[in-house]
């Protein structure tokens, strides 16, 4: 077994590259996946936003209301009106919202011509369209009552409006471990990036030697038998890889403990398998294209940010435009994060919700055999050329 | 003499394809991919629409102003929200835990949603409900007050005025897909450490041949060092450039309208990476490889820490220990340009800039101090 004994000690003489991705694998996974969970799409129990009112008009019934409403369903920051002030907080987040009732708009707004109030807000944010819909909801309200009732008194308006926006429909949820299983797919997503780097590294590190055209030579008049290195050549990339992804599998269960030994974990970690064989795949053939060692670590974080960032790990899939995600079919990346993300909302196995599941864990090992199919033709090319 | 050691050493640094790869080549690859993965971020995403189920049972035939509504909202045209089922509760439970649908609306003493998870669709939902009920109250309320405005509610209902004009916080709104692209400008930047790593290295004798060769030549010592760093701030300034033109002409990323500000910004940020690079390079007395790792390292942390892989943790920082985001350069120079972009004014973009002089000037002195009459006994 020297052949196998010497891959490790190549690994080995590599393993500061190799440590620094894993590393900033488990960063990435620690930080992204707190600050994933339940972040911004909290839903039902909302985490109020920290808002600023500003009020240049008289205080009128309707704008008094509107700022009482506010304050019971978000966090009112007093601020000074001064927009240099406001745009730092906005900037840093402190607040996300601001409300400016200009001069004039009770007024107008009991005329029913045109009022406006004028609002500021981080664009695109989930906050934001909440508040809108909010502030939208009290005036509409509001705006019935005055032009349907007369006589309406100040007190009668906003007490009337606040019972009719207190009234909710019941929300029940059916099953409610599902949120949290939503951590070990982020996790497993970001693995993909990790895992395709490590075995690019690693695998190429080790057959760059063996690939050296003098080395193989002197190998080929060894009285080692030729398939005996090439097999034990082959054992020593699937230990490595599966040494890696052992890994990454024992640190899930370190994170996320009881999770990962649901259905849902035990799926997700059979998907990172297959992940691994077809990355091992085309790592293979990377190590059999690249004819040096810069070569090497720029094909390795080429291949593997761009495969990641194409397919969903970064960014959700749902996110990504159609032709992104055209593209991204092509590698098997896609495939496993789509796998993932349907393994996740799993609560019920049975033939027909596991089909899904494993037409695409079926996809990724179709790359990973039809890779190293091309792997040995390029192999094969190389020895007659050589 | 000057032009002699100037042309050969930007022969030099344009012939190293490694570095040249690394400065040049990955920040415009990683460009494309933050533009490929975040361009739909800002033009909205596409809508799909929710599927979700009705029990078609008495109670809800007997409500026939919510179906009304809700045939309103499902109607194929292009504000189409829900995809209806109508169907048994039995039959909705199934559809709900094949993942068939988001969730299913049923009357019971009241509008009820059963769903699975607490997401964007279902929260999409559930708002409309909200919506339905309080609306119904409103009527409700008020046709027991004044019943003879039958007609004029029912227009009032269904037409919802505008009441919000949205105004931009600074000179443009905050986005955080931009700001990505400024982290990017800010790692190729520092990246230019590189070339200030190779330059000292270059001049040691003890870490490389051409350092040695350099020592026995009579030229002093501090003019082949600066015009060899000037070759570097060159290059390194011209891929920059390289860089900002294929942001803006190609990928069309918006950096405002202030180009000569964005220029002195990029300045500012090659210079201070350039001689960080000879600052960690000068002061390691260890191997190249030991050196990079130091370097990429530390370009790598400084980008996270300015939010080039998450832009939330630039807020978190600068919430709560506020003293990092002034230390760190990757945070200087993107803040430059995403200070150029949203603020209307320039002081915030002007103590950026002199920060980043502050810490080119640190650096440079650093590596001189360290640098200075070295002399080798042996190699």
């Amino acid at each position: 077994m020297q052949v196998f004994k010497v891959f490790f000690k190549l690994i080995k003489r590599n393993f500061g590259e190799i440590l620094l991705y894993l590393i900033i694998f488990l960063i990435l996974a620690v930080v992204l996946s707190s600050v994933n969970t339940g972040s911004q799409y909290s839903g039902f129990n909302q985490t109020k936003s920290r808002i600023v009112f500003i009020n240049n008009d008289e205080n009128s019934a309707i704008v008094d209301g509107l700022e009482d409403y506010l304050a019971k369903n978000a966090v009112i920051v007093d601020m000074k009106d001064d927009s240099r002030t406001l745009q730092d907080a906005l900037f840093y987040r402190d607040i996300e919202y601001i409300v400016k009732v200009p001069m004039g708009f009770s007024e107008k707004f009991y005329k029913g011509s045109d009022a406006k109030l004028e609002i500021t807000k981080i664009p695109d944010s989930i906050s934001g369209v909440y508040m809108d819909n909010m502030i939208d909801k009290y005036l509409n309200t509001a705006r019935i009552y005055v032009n349907n009732m007369k006589n309406i008194s100040d007190e009668e308006l906003i007490s009337y409006i606040q019972k009719d926006l207190s009234q909710t429909a019941n929300v029940n949820l059916s099953s409610a471990n599902t949120v949290k299983e939503k951590d070990f797919s982020y996790y497993y997503n970001y693995s993909a990036y990790s895992l395709s780097a490590i075995l690019i590294l690693g695998v190429c590190s080790v057959m760059l030697v063996f690939n050296k055209l003098d080395l193989k030579r002197r190998n080929l008049c060894s009285p080692v038998k030729g398939r005996s290195i090439n097999l034990q050549l082959i054992l020593g990339n699937l230990v490595f890889a599966f040494g890696a992804w052992f890994i990454v599998v024992i640190v899930s269960m370190l994170l996320y403990k009881k999770d990962m030994f649901t259905l849902n974990g035990i799926l997700m970690i059979l998907n990172s398998f297959i992940f691994t064989i077809a990355t091992l795949s085309i790592s293979f053939l990377i190590s059999n294209i690249i004819k040096s060692r810069p070569a090497m670590s720029a094909a390795a974080n080429v291949v593997a940010l761009g495969s990641s960032f194409i397919s969903g790990v970064f960014v959700p899939q749902y996110l990504l435009s159609a032709k992104v995600l055209t593209i991204a079919s092509f590698t098997p990346t896609y495939w496993y994060v789509k796998a993932n993300i349907i393994i996740s909302s799993l609560s019920q196995f049975n033939a027909q919700s596991l089909k899904p599941v494993f037409t695409n864990m079926l996809i990724v090992f179709a790359f990973a055999v039809a890779v190293l199919a091309i792997t040995l033709v390029v192999m094969k090319q190389r020895k007659t050329v050589s | 003499m000057f032009t002699h050691i100037y042309l050969y050493k930007l022969k030099n640094i344009i012939r190293d394809r490694n570095l040249m790869f690394w400065t040049l080549m990955f920040p415009i690859i990683l460009s494309v991919l933050f533009w490929m993965a975040f361009s739909n971020l800002t033009k909205g995403e596409v809508f799909h629409d929710i599927k979700i189920a009705v029990i078609n049972d008495t109670a809800y035939k007997e409500n026939v102003n919510f179906d009304k509504a809700l045939s309103y909202v499902s109607a194929d045209n292009e504000d189409k929200l829900f995809d209806v089922t109508y169907t048994t509760m039995d039959n909705a439970k199934k559809l709900l835990k094949d993942n068939q649908i988001e969730g299913y609306i049923y009357f019971d003493d009241g509008l009820n949603l059963t769903v699975k998870t607490s997401g964007i669709n279902e929260s999409i939902i559930k708002e409309f409900l909200d919506y339905y009920v309080q609306t119904t109250s409103t009527a409700t309320t008020i046709m027991a007050k004044n019943p003879s405005v039958h007609s004029s509610l029912a227009k009032d209902l269904s037409n919802k005025v505008q009441y919000l004009n949205e105004v931009p916080a600074g000179s443009a709104n905050p986005d955080t897909v931009v700001y990505y692209f400024y982290t990017l400008i800010a790692m190729t930047c520092l990246y230019g450490s590189f070339w200030g790593q190779k330059e000292v290295s270059d001049i040691q004798a003890n870490q490389s041949y051409v350092g040695a060769r350099v020592n026995i030549a009579p030229t002093h010592k501090l003019k082949v060092f600066s015009i060899s760093m000037l070759a570097a701030v060159t290059i390194q300034l011209i891929e920059i450039f390289v860089l900002l033109l294929f942001l803006i002409f190609i990928l069309k990323i918006d950096f405002g309208r202030q180009i000569g500000y964005i220029v002195l910004t990029c300045f500012a940020g090659t210079l201070t990476g350039v001689s960080f690079g000879a600052f960690v390079s000068s002061c390691i007395t260890k191997k190249e490889g030991i050196k990079i790792a130091v370097l990429i390292g530390g370009s790598m942390i400084m980008s996270f820490l300015s939010g080039m892989m998450y832009a939330g943790i630039k807020t978190l920082i600068s919430r709560n220990l506020p003293v990092l985001s002034y230390i760190n350069p990757a945070n200087l120079i993107a803040d430059s340009f995403y200070s150029l972009y949203y603020y209307s004014g320039y002081s915030h973009y002007f103590l950026n800039t002199a920060l980043l002089c502050a810490f080119t000037l640190l650096f440079s002195f650093l590596t001189y101090i360290t640098l200075r009459r070295q002399k080798y006994a042996s190699i």
